[in-house]
Formats: structure tokens, sequence, C-alpha cells
């Protein structure tokens, strides 16, 4: 099998940008150098689509705005908060009932948390708060307080991805994209847990205490079926973890029958 | 000379968009930041047939940040059906609001629209509404004797089954049945709408732009020019995005009347009332066979239910006419209108569920002539589409088969049920065949070119989606392909309906569509180029362009089915294997491998199209393991009414699964010789699973799903242990 | 939502309190069940008090030898902490079967107590419902009731307890330590903590009004060789269970000295086997017995309309469970 990597084109470097891709980028606030290292990574493709005419103006033109939600006299019982996201504080007022969900979504426009059912049952939403996995659906805002907040946003360096999104990228971890956010938080999250020697449901010995420990497929699929992917992904999802967790590389599972195959099938 | 470009179709190049998901970037219809935007929330009744009596809203208005309650009372009027029973397409209107009249348990009867998500979902519950109350037709079984034909094509037969069945040695008469499944993208359903100069703009989830377009423009009987729908990225489909539902035109109805943009988010709760669903099917099945395994009759009679608003046929008995060489069969589809709301296509409509029926029932057929499933399903394998005479422009199901087998160790299993035991586990071999139709529709689409630096970069913009079916990845490939030029040359753009029409994606054409959409504009391109210079010289597009002293150049394409098309059947096969380990007491099982075998035309790219299959494989395995919508018998709601209640399959419930793709091109499918692949696996899934399942244990699971419940209650075969 | 206020207690004083202040009032832990209700428009409090940040998240051993564990920690941290690990693997074992990783970060051991029945009826707030509107009816006991008890119910009520780490608590036999408002406490036994539904369906529990939850006590350990827990459930994971058994055997040159095992999933409360327990006592380890223990815990079964089957499951569900139990070894 011939695999290729798009990505490592040297053309992505040099190449000539539109004015609308140009203003993304100043938009982003990536220049020079580092505007040249995402260039690399990010595909004209996907940068096209970031520069498809519904998008620029209304997506990058006010990307942390600090309302929908009106004078705060609009709100019942205003609760202040400063939110601390991927490292940046946000003071907010915002409504008791507000989930951290919905204040990453609608009040800091960090849409990458996904909302897939908002009653726990997904996974969707998930997130890190102070290092830990969590639903950020059944977070009220007003409980985070001094807490530190991690999102998919938050993973990736400024110009390269998590090793962990990279592996999603690779193995194909996903398909819609909407519960990948959730599952890259949790599969990352769940490395840590390993690390710590966390036991699960599935794990043999649960009163052998062992830690860094290496999870079998078992186990990740356990420990990861907390975030849905109707797509089904989850096979790839678990290449992806396996991959990221043992440094080596896993094979595809597909395969193209040979022409000798297809000729015994035909005349057997 | 061209350059084989090695990132052309067929290379399994990571999704273009994928650095975009994986890093939360990829923006859904309820991501957009639009200025100004409000909240929206719908109302849903309580009962299930009758009417409103009485609307109590005061206490709804008099809660902070409301802006407008819109009741039937007060809504603006709309376009209704003008027949009874209207088939529900994808491109249909879609009234809502308009009457008192309750049809089902859920119908949106309100809608709340305030300044923040919280308000609005508060005012919502202060709604009052009062309702007369009749009494609710919500049971298949009950009510079957009012089941009708819906049309003329429902009904099919060939030969004489009453003389196929005396003819048989031995023979299968069984009936199956399916319960109401719900697609459940993880995108919840939502929107964004607003009004501007007459002109709605909708950032929404759907499948197909134009259908959607179309929907909004007749609801609100404006010309189509004047909406304009959204959705460069889907959050999944399975169907129940194919047409712009109620809440879409709730949320436009809303953005007039208030004059600001509105966001209306279908809570998962409401993606089981509000977003259609598979309807349940019993499927009657009657199979005869020669000793030697020669079918000798099939009969395939389902019966299914409709709303009392809207027609909607899924046509199960599909693959009973053309999957074997039976001389007689007959096929039929019976329809009761009943206080649900319409069911509509879920993935692969009428084969996962008729293939369930048809795949079980063959291995049970094979079972009692003491045959190998294999071997059976081979002997009835056929060049020719018995339905209607035509011949299939490619069918390798006995390939499929046979390849699967080897790969999948399939001579290591035991005839006999219960055979292969370890510990507390019964372990079992099971099989299926798939079919799956391949269609292909009129698609368009245009390509910018630009001339850079030295490097020619295109642009291909169609109105298609990516529902995360990899369209944005095909489609790069066959520009690249087509125009001879690197991926990363290459930019599109999908999913606005300024854009170029597609048939969107739906129905498993969407690959095939899209893909040849963008290759009739690329070569277009190369063609009109070559004309303006009068050459037919092999030049490389920067040549042509160079030579044009064009800095850019721009043109549009459309493929379209061709006649060859039209005078074949073309279908996409496959095959599953699936080992199953049952345990002997509780009743829980696990998938533990699978391996598929998809014939399904060229692969565009590999990754992509594996995902496709084990996606299809993972659904059609929830049909089994859990999947199931089960209604409360007095009140007529969901009593699985959320998303613990409904088990979708987590993580853990998959297996191993290696799938082979078979080489081939269907020239006579399309010019690039690509089929459907998106339906194709969860066609075969659910009856090898229950088939294996009866290998291990003897027990014959008809009805799905195949709970701890059921498993434990039911009594194996009498001849099997 | 309804509206609330929002209320940080600083430290239990303040907590208890404020919940003084407010007979509508309630606590809030991980939220994971609680948010999720007021979602649904089932819990309806005017006031939120959070007690997650009042300490209280210690494992600590205690004078009977065994281990107090702290009602705000969460579920996750309870599960894999290495006294747990060691010494209660079959809390452990419970505790990681529930829900999911995300979840069980969240989720606090006061709240796991506290978490309401999953009834369909119940969460739907058009449909009747005793426990959720004393006298409205009760729709399940002639509506579908597949899910529901087969133990201890009567016309009000047919609902089932859904926490996993309550059975193993029912099985180890444990504590609650509860503060009330006037600075006293009080122990409760956990077969007295949760409760029938009797004719007070919408209680779940004997807890007073306002008594914050503050520790769970887990006697001297026994278990921590032959255990298991064993749930069955209609997918793989993350789902709650039809039935569980708890499990867990102290066996002394080849007999059986101690016997604790619970059912989770039959009825309103978690259902300890006492007699079977009992039975177990002084018997070898060996399959018969476990049928007989069995056959002894189900003769009271009472199984409704749609849950026939949890009777055949529930006996299977035993045997395998103290076989599994028996042949575990740490
Ligand atoms: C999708 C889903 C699946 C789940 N699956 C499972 C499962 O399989 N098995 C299982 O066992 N559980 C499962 N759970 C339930 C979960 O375990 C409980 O929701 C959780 O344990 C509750 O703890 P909490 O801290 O979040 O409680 P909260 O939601 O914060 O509170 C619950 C109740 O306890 C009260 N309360 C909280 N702390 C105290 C205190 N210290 N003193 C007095 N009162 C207090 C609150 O007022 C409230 O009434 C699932 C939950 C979800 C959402
Ligand atoms: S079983 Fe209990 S919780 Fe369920 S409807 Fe009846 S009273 Fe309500
Ligand atoms: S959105 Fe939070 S779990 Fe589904
Ligand atoms: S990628 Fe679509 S739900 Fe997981």
């Amino acid at each position: 099998m011939n695999k290729i990597d798009p990505w490592d084109s040297p053309n992505a470097n040099d190449r000539q940008l539109s004015v609308d891709e140009a203003k993304i980028l100043d938009q982003l606030g990536l220049t020079g150098d580092s505007r040249r290292k995402f260039l690399s990574r990010v595909s004209a493709a996907s940068l096209s689509v970031l520069a498809s005419p519904f998008f620029t103006a209304e997506v990058f033109g006010k990307a942390i705005s600090n309302n929908p939600a009106a004078s705060p006299e609009e709100l019942l019982n205003v609760i202040l908060v400063d939110l601390r996201v991927n490292d940046t504080v946000k003071p907010l007022q915002l409504d008791s009932r507000m989930t951290l969900l919905d204040a990453l979504r609608e009040r800091l426009q960090l849409t990458g948390t996904k909302k897939g059912c908002d009653h726990g049952q997904c996974g969707a939403c998930t997130v890190m708060i102070d290092g830990k996995r969590k639903l950020s659906c059944l977070t009220l805002a007003a409980t985070c307080k001094g807490k530190e907040i991690t999102t998919i946003e938050g993973l990736a360096g400024e110009d390269d991805l998590h090793p962990m999104q990279a592996a999603f990228l690779k193995h194909d971890g996903f398909q819609c994209g909407y519960c990948t956010p959730g599952q890259i938080c949790s599969a990352v999250a769940l490395l840590d847990e390993a690390k710590e020697g966390e036991a699960s449901y599935v794990t043999e010995a649960v009163g052998e205490i062992k830690e860094d420990i290496q999870l079998s497929e078992e186990e990740i699929r356990e420990r990861m079926s907390g975030n849905i992917c109707r797509c089904g992904a989850y096979n790839n999802i678990v290449q992806a973890i396996m991959e990221v967790q043992s440094g080596e590389e896993t094979p595809a599972r597909w395969e193209f029958a040979s022409a000798e195959q297809m000729k015994k099938a035909k005349s057997s | 000379m061209k350059n084989t470009t090695p990132s052309g179709t067929g290379n399994p190049i990571d999704r273009v968009e994928g650095h975009l998901k994986v890093r939360g970037m990829a923006k859904y219809a309820s991501e957009f930041p639009v200025s100004g935007k409000v909240y929206a929330q719908a109302i849903n009744s309580t009962i299930a047939k009758g009417e409103i009596t009485a609307i109590d809203t005061s206490e709804a208005e008099k809660q902070e940040g409301v802006i407008e309650i819109i009741t039937y009372k007060n809504a603006e009027k709309l376009k209704r059906y003008d027949e009874e029973l209207p088939s529900l397409l994808p491109d249909v209107i879609q009234p809502v609001l308009q009457s008192p009249k309750v049809h089902y348990y859920g119908e949106y009867v309100g809608l709340v629209v305030a300044e923040t998500f919280e308000q609005a979902q508060y005012a919502a519950r202060l709604v009052r509404f009062e309702y007369r109350t009749e009494e609710p037709r919500i049971h298949l079984d009950r009510q079957r004797s009012d089941a009708y034909k819906p049309e003329e094509s429902s009904d099919y037969s060939r030969g004489d089954v009453a003389a196929g069945m005396a003819e048989a040695d031995e023979k299968v008469e069984v009936t199956y049945h399916t319960p109401i499944e719900h697609h459940h993208p993880m995108e919840l359903h939502a929107i964004i709408a607003s009004w501007e100069n007459g002109e709605v703009k909708a950032y929404a989830s759907q499948q197909m732009i134009d259908n959607a377009a179309i929907t909004i423009a007749n609801t609100f009987q404006i010309p189509k020019e004047k909406v304009r729908v959204i959705a460069p990225y889907v959050g999944g489909g399975f169907g129940s995005k194919l047409h712009a539902k109620q809440h879409v035109i709730l949320a436009i109805m809303a953005a007039r009347k208030i004059g600001r943009p509105v966001q209306l988010t279908v809570t998962r709760q409401q993606m089981f009332t509000n977003t259609n669903f598979r309807q349940q099917n019993e499927q009657k099945m009657q199979l005869g066979a020669k000793k030697d395994g020669t079918l000798t009759a099939l009969v395939h009679e389902t019966l299914s239910h409709t709303s009392t608003y809207e027609e909607y046929q899924e046509s199960c008995g599909t693959v009973s006419k053309m999957l074997y060489k039976v001389p007689n069969n007959k096929v039929s589809h019976r329809l009761v209108p009943l206080n649900l709301q319409t069911p509509f296509a879920m993935r692969a409509p009428g084969e996962a569920t008729g293939s369930f029926a048809l795949e079980s029932a063959i291995d049970e057929l094979a079972w009692k002539l003491k045959m190998d499933p294999i071997e059976f399903r081979i002997k009835n394998d056929t060049q020719t589409d018995p339905s209607n005479n035509k011949p299939f422009s490619s069918r390798l199901l006995t390939e499929c088969l046979r390849i699967g087998a080897d790969k999948f160790g399939w001579e290591r299993r035991k005839m006999k049920p219960g055979a292969q035991q370890e510990g507390n586990w019964l372990i079992g071999y099971g099989v299926s065949g798939a079919s799956r139709a391949a269609p292909y529709r009129e698609t368009s689409s245009k390509v910018k070119l630009e001339l850079k630096g030295g490097k020619v970069y295109a642009t291909i913009q169609m109105d298609a989606t990516d529902i995360g079916t990899g369209s944005y990845t095909i489609i790069t490939q066959t520009a690249s392909e087509y125009l001879d030029i690197p991926v990363d040359q290459v930019s599109v753009e999908l999913g606005d309906s300024l854009f170029p029409v597609t048939p969107g994606s739906g129905g498993s054409w969407g690959a095939a569509s899209y893909a040849n959409g963008a290759r009739v504009a690329c070569m277009n391109a190369i063609r009109e180029l070559n004309q303006k210079l009068n050459t037919d010289e092999d030049l490389s597009i920067q040549a042509l362009l160079e030579k044009n002293e064009l800095s850019s150049y721009e043109t549009t394409g459309t493929a379209k089915p061709s006649e060859a098309f039209k005078k074949h059947s073309v279908y996409s096969f496959g095959a599953n294997f699936a080992e199953v380990w049952v345990d002997k007491d509780t009743g829980m099982y696990r998938i533990k491998r699978m391996v598929n075998v998809g014939a399904c035309g060229k692969i565009l790219n590999p990754k992509t199209a594996f995902g496709q299959i084990i996606g299809g494989l993972t659904m059609g395995a929830g049909m089994v393991i859990a999947e199931q919508s089960r209604i409360e018998p007095k009140y007529g709601n969901f009593i699985t009414r959320s998303f613990a209640d409904y088990h979708v399959p987590v993580n853990l419930d998959l297996a191993n699964i290696d799938v082979v793709f078979l080489p081939e091109e269907d020239k006579i499918a399309n010019e690039m010789g690509v089929k459907g692949i998106g339906e194709l696996g969860i066609t075969s899934v659910a009856a090898s699973i229950a088939n294996a399942i009866f290998n291990a244990t003897g027990k014959r699971m008809r009805d799905l799903p195949i709970t701890p419940e059921k498993l434990i209650m039911a009594e194996p075969e009498p001849d099997a242990i | 939502m309804r509206p609330f206020v929002f209320t940080q207690a600083q430290n239990q004083e303040q907590a208890l309190a404020a919940a003084a202040a407010n007979e509508t009032a309630k606590y809030l832990g991980g939220g994971t069940n609680l948010i999720d209700l007021m979602k649904e428009d089932v819990e309806r409090p005017s006031e939120l008090i959070e007690v997650a940040g009042l300490g209280f998240q210690e494992i600590k051993s205690n004078q009977n030898g065994g281990y107090t564990l702290g009602a705000m920690l969460s579920n996750a941290d309870t599960a894999n902490h290495p006294d747990i690990r060691r010494h209660y693997p079959l809390l452990s074992m419970a505790m990681l079967s529930a829900a999911t990783a995300q979840i069980r970060n969240m989720a606090t051991n006061g709240g796991n107590l506290l978490q309401r029945t999953r009834c369909p009826y119940f969460y739907e707030t058009s449909m009747p419902c005793n426990k959720r509107e004393p006298g409205s009816g009760c729709g399940a006991r002639n509506g579908m009731n597949a899910l529901h008890a087969i133990f201890g119910w009567n016309e009000q009520c047919v609902a089932v307890n859904p926490s996993d780490m309550c059975v193993a608590l029912a099985a180890i036999g444990a504590k609650v330590q509860v503060q009330r408002v006037n600075g006293t406490t009080r122990t409760i036994d956990f077969s007295d903590f949760h409760r029938l539904p009797g004719d007070q369906p919408e209680a779940d529990n004997t807890l007073q009004p306002n008594e914050l939850i503050t520790a769970i006590e887990l006697p001297k350990p026994a278990f921590s060789k032959h255990y298991y827990y064993l749930k069955i459930r209609e997918r793989s994971s993350y789902a709650f269970a039809l039935i569980s058994v708890a499990a867990g055997l102290q066996i002394e040159n080849g007999t059986i000295v101690r016997a604790g095992l619970a059912m989770g999933g039959v009825a309103h409360k978690p259902w300890k086997l006492t007699r079977a327990e009992e039975f177990l006592t002084g018997k070898l380890p060996q399959t018969k017995n476990f049928e007989q223990a069995a056959e002894l815990a189900m003769r009271e079964a009472r199984p409704l309309e749609d849950n026939e089957y949890k009777v055949e499951m529930g006996k299977k569900a035993i045997v395998r469970a103290l076989t599994q139990a028996y042949e575990k070894n740490a």
C-alpha cells in the first residue's frame, strides 16, 4: 500500500494566498513564522473551506464576543464568573442556569465543544476540567470559578496538532466530525488515567495496583465508551489511541482482493 | 504527457477537511456567530390525537427575555397540502402550526423565542395547552385490519409461488419483526434563520441543499432564488436530514415575525418525535428449495405503518425480487396509518430491514437443507436481474462470499449449533449476502482555475454536502486527477445553495454523482481551453492557461446517467461474516470480529470508504444489539425517550473488523466506475449476527433487537441442539 | 430549567444554614443527576447549594477497622483509591461498571446514594407518576414495566434504584453519615437508608429534609479476594443494569465463612439477599450451593407483566456472580 501524506508537500509554504485566505490567517493571529508553519500543515483544501464566502467575516470577524445575552438586568440570578478556558480568562456575567457547554458555545464562540444530547448521554461535550474529563452539559458554568478548563481548541500548539489530533487524522477516527472534539479530549485524558494506573470495569484484577499501564484494545474500548460516535468510527478511534499510546504504527484494516483471489473465487 | 498524480482517486489520503475537524474548527449549523441572534425552543404536544382547545401563554409571556410566542393562533399562514396523504418526498412542503389538530404525540404545537437559550427553554415549559383527546391509533398489530396498499409498485410477482412451494423439498415459513429505529446523528438538527430584504438565509443541518431550498420556498410561497441554505458541515444525517423539516420552517417563520435571526436546535428528545424514524416492520417470509439447493419460491410480505397525514413506504421486499435466481416470487407491502409521525428513509431504507428477513430466512433454509449457507447462496446466484430481466452492470456476489470465507476462516465453522465453546461462551459464525442499489443522479459543478506563481490552483464548487461521507476528499482527489495537479492545489467548497445543483447526500449516490460532476467540469475546462487554441495536443492545464494567456478561467459541467445505465440493473454487492460469543447463561453476547467484503465499483479513497463500511456495520450491529423505540400503549409517546433509553452501539460493542474491497470498476454505472458504499455495510450485517447467534445457541432470533432478556427466554429450535 | 439562586457554600455550616432557610433548596454534588432532572423539569429547586467545595474528599481508615469515604469525593477517585481497590475491590468494580469515565469523574459519593430512578414515566412530565407527582398514579404499574421491580413493589410504585455503587455497598454492609442543621450527626445503616415505596413512593430514602451526607462508612474488609460485580445490560457499556449482582465471598479452609450478596435493578432499593447469604455461610463454594442460594433469593420474586425474564435472569446472574467471585483470586 502506498501511503502519501499530502500535507508534507513543500508547495504549501510558498503558495500564494487569496485575499480571503490571507484575511483569515490575520484574523487567526497567524503571521510570519507561525503562519508559514500553519500553512505547511493545513492543506490548501481545508484552508479554502475556511475561506468559503459565507465563512469569513461572520466567523472570524468577532471571534470572542462578549454578548448575545444583552444587558445583565435581562438575566435572572446573574452570576459573575471568571471563566479560565485554554489559559485565557474571560469575565462573564451569566444566568445561573447556563451550563459550561452553552457558555463555551454561545458566549465564548468556542464551538469546538459539541452538544449531542445536553443530558450526559453521549460525551460530545467532553472537556477537561482541572485535567479530568468531564461533561460540560451537566456542569453549571457557575461551578467553574477558579477551575482550569481545556477544550479541543486548547489542545493544539500554535502550529502543531496534539499527537492525539494527528493520530485521529491519520487513522480517520471520525467521519462527520461532530463527536470528534469530545472523543479527542476524552482520549487525551484517558492516557493520563492510564499513566495513573486507573482501573476500569474490564480490568482483570482491580485489586492489583499498577502504574503506567498499557491499555489493551478491550480496555480502550471500555474506557472510550462514554463517547458515542453514531458514524461508527470506533475501530479507527481505537487504532489512533493505540498508536499514540504505544508509539507503534497500527496497520490499516482494509485491503483489496488480489487478481489471484478473484480468479480462485470465480472458478471454485 | 500526463503525470499520474499519486493523490488522485484511489489513494488513501487523509480527509482534506480533517484538520478542521480535529481542531474543533469545522462549523456546523448552530455555530455561526450571526450577530443579534436570539434563541427559540419548540413545544411539543402531550397527546397523540385530538385538538387543542385552549392555550394560555400569559405565564410564559411574563418571563424575562421572552420575545415572542407562536402557536397556530398567530402563526403565519403557510402553503398546506392539497391532497390527502401526500407522499413524503425530500422536497415536499412542511406546513407547521397551521391548525389546532394533533396527529401524534410530540407534534409541534408552539414556539417560544427569547433572548437566551435558558430563557426560551424555561418559558416553553410555561405555555399551557388544553386538549380534547381522542383515542390514538398506535398499535400496528391491533390496527392491522386498516392496512392498505400504498401504490401499484408496492406489489410484485413473477411465476407461481404456490406451485413453487409445492415443488419444494424444504420450506421456511416465518415472520420477522424489526422495531422503530431512530437515525440519531450526533449533531442535533439545528438552524439559524434570518430574513433580509425578503430573502431567507438559513444555516441549517441538511443533507440535500437544493431540496431544503425548495421545501422552504414552496412552504413560504416565495421563489427559490430568495432562499439561501448553507451547510458546509453536517454532523451526520443517515436520512434524517434529507428534507427540511418543520423546525426549519418554524425558525424561518419566527425570524420573519420578530425581524431578528433565530437559532433553533431540536433537542435529543425531540429527535424521537420530530425528525422521522425508520418504521416498524413485520415481514412474512415463505421460501422453498429443492434438495440440491435450488430455490423454487420466495414470498416476502411486509406490513408497516405511515402517519395519518403523509405517506411513506419503505420497500423491504426489494431485495427479495433481485438477490437470488428464483422463478416464483411475490413481494408486497401494506401500510397502516397510525398516530405517529411519518417514517422516513433511514440508512439503506428497505435493504437494511428487508435483508435481515431475507438473509435470515436463507440461513434457516440452508440449515434445513443441511447445506452450507455460502454454497446455498452461490447456487442461486445470477448475473441477470430476475425482477426485470436486465443484466446486472456487474455482480460479484459469489466472489464476495468466497473471498470473505477464506479471510474469515469459515472452514472452522461447525454446522451444528453450540459445537464451539470456550468457558461460558458459546461461539457462533454467521454470514449474509448484501445488495444495495447504486443510483447515480444528475450533478453539476463549477471549476475555477487560477494560475499563480507558475502553478494552477483549482476550486470546485457544488451544493453537495459532506455528512461524514468524505465528499470534500473524493471531490478533491477527482479534480486533482482530471486536472493533473496535486491535491493541495485543489480547493473544494460545498454546502451552499449558491453553488451548482447536485442531488445531495442520500441514497448512496453521493460519491458517484459528486465525483462525476466534478470530473465533467474539469474535463469541460480542458476541452474548452483546447478549443480556444484549436489544438488537440495533450497539454497540461498549466500550459493550456498559459497558451491562452489566461490567469484564470471558470466553467461548469453536468454529469448524467447514460443510456447503458438505464439498460442495466446497477447494484453494489457484499457479504458479511460475524463471529459472535454468547454467554450461555446471562444472554449477553459480544460480536468478536467481522469480515466484510464489498464489490462496490471503483474505490475513490479506501480510507474514507473503509469508514463508510465500518460505520454501516456499526449501525447494523446496533439494530441487533439494542436499538428500538418503544411506544407507550396508552399515551402513544416513545417510552424510550432519551439517548439513555435508546441504546446505540458504544465503542465496547464493536469488534475487530477487516474489510476487503474487490477490485472492480463498473463503467456502466458511470464513467468513473464508482458505486455507492454508504449503505452497503448496514445492509449486510444484522442477519449475519443473528445467524451467528443461531450457530452459537440454536436459537432463531427473528425479532430485533436481540436483547439479553429475549435470548434468555428463547428456546432453541427443536432439531438444533 | 427553572430559575434558581446559586449559592456556593464556603463551609458546611453555611450549607446547612442555607438549606434550612429555604425549603425548596437542594444540595448540588456533581450535578450528573440533578442537572439532568432540572433540565427535564422533574426537579424544580429554587436554590442550589454547591457542596463540592466543602471538603469531605478524603478516604480514611476508621475505628471499626474499615474505611470512611468522603461524600464529596468523586466516584472515580473513590473507585481508584489504592485502599479501596485493595480492600474493597467489589466496590471498585461496581463503581467502575457505572456510567462513563466522564460521569464518574463528576459524580460524588453522596450524590450517587441519592440518584433517582430512571423510570421513563418519572422522567416524562406529561405522564402520571406517583414518585414525581404524588397521587397522579403510577404509569408503569399498568404500562410498560420491563425495566421495573420484581421485589418489594406495590401499586403505588414499581420503580427500581439505578445505582451500581449502592448494590456493592449493600453487599458489603455500609453506613451513611449525615449532618443535621442543628449541628448533630447521625449514622444510618445502609439497609435502612433506601426504602421501599410503601405509601410514600416519592421518598427514595430515609434522609430528613436538609440533612447533608458527609461520609460513607465501610466495615472491616472481608471480600478482598473473592468478589465479582456482574452487570447485565442492553449494551456492553454506558447503560444501566437490567439486573446486577454484587457477590463477595470470604473463604477459609475451603469453606464459605461469610457471603455478601445484593442485587440491583430488581427493587426500589438495593436488594440485599440476606437469606442466600445466610444459606451460603458454612457451605462449600460449589455450583449446587450457588444454585440453591439463587433459588432461595428469587423465591419471593413477584414479576410484573413485562419482566418475567428478570426472575430467570436473576437466578442465572446470582450463580454466575458467585462462581466468578469464587474463581477470581484477588
Ligand atoms: C447517562 C448517565 C448514565 C449513568 N449510568 C449509571 C450507571 O450505569 N450506574 C450508576 O450507578 N449510575 C449511573 N449514572 C448516575 C450517576 O452515577 C449519578 O448521576 C451520580 O452518582 C450522582 O452523583 P452527583 O454527585 O452527580 O449527584 P447530583 O446530581 O449532584 O445530586 C443528586 C442528588 O443528591 C443530592 N445531593 C448531592 N450531594 C449531597 C450531599 N452531600 N448530601 C445530601 N444530598 C446530596 C442532590 O441534592 C440531588 O438531589 C448515570 C448518569 C448518567 C447521566
Ligand atoms: S414506577 Fe414509580 S417512578 Fe415509575 S411511574 Fe410508577 S410511581 Fe413513577
Ligand atoms: S452533550 Fe453532554 S453528554 Fe451529550
Ligand atoms: S464522527 Fe460523526 S458521530 Fe463520530
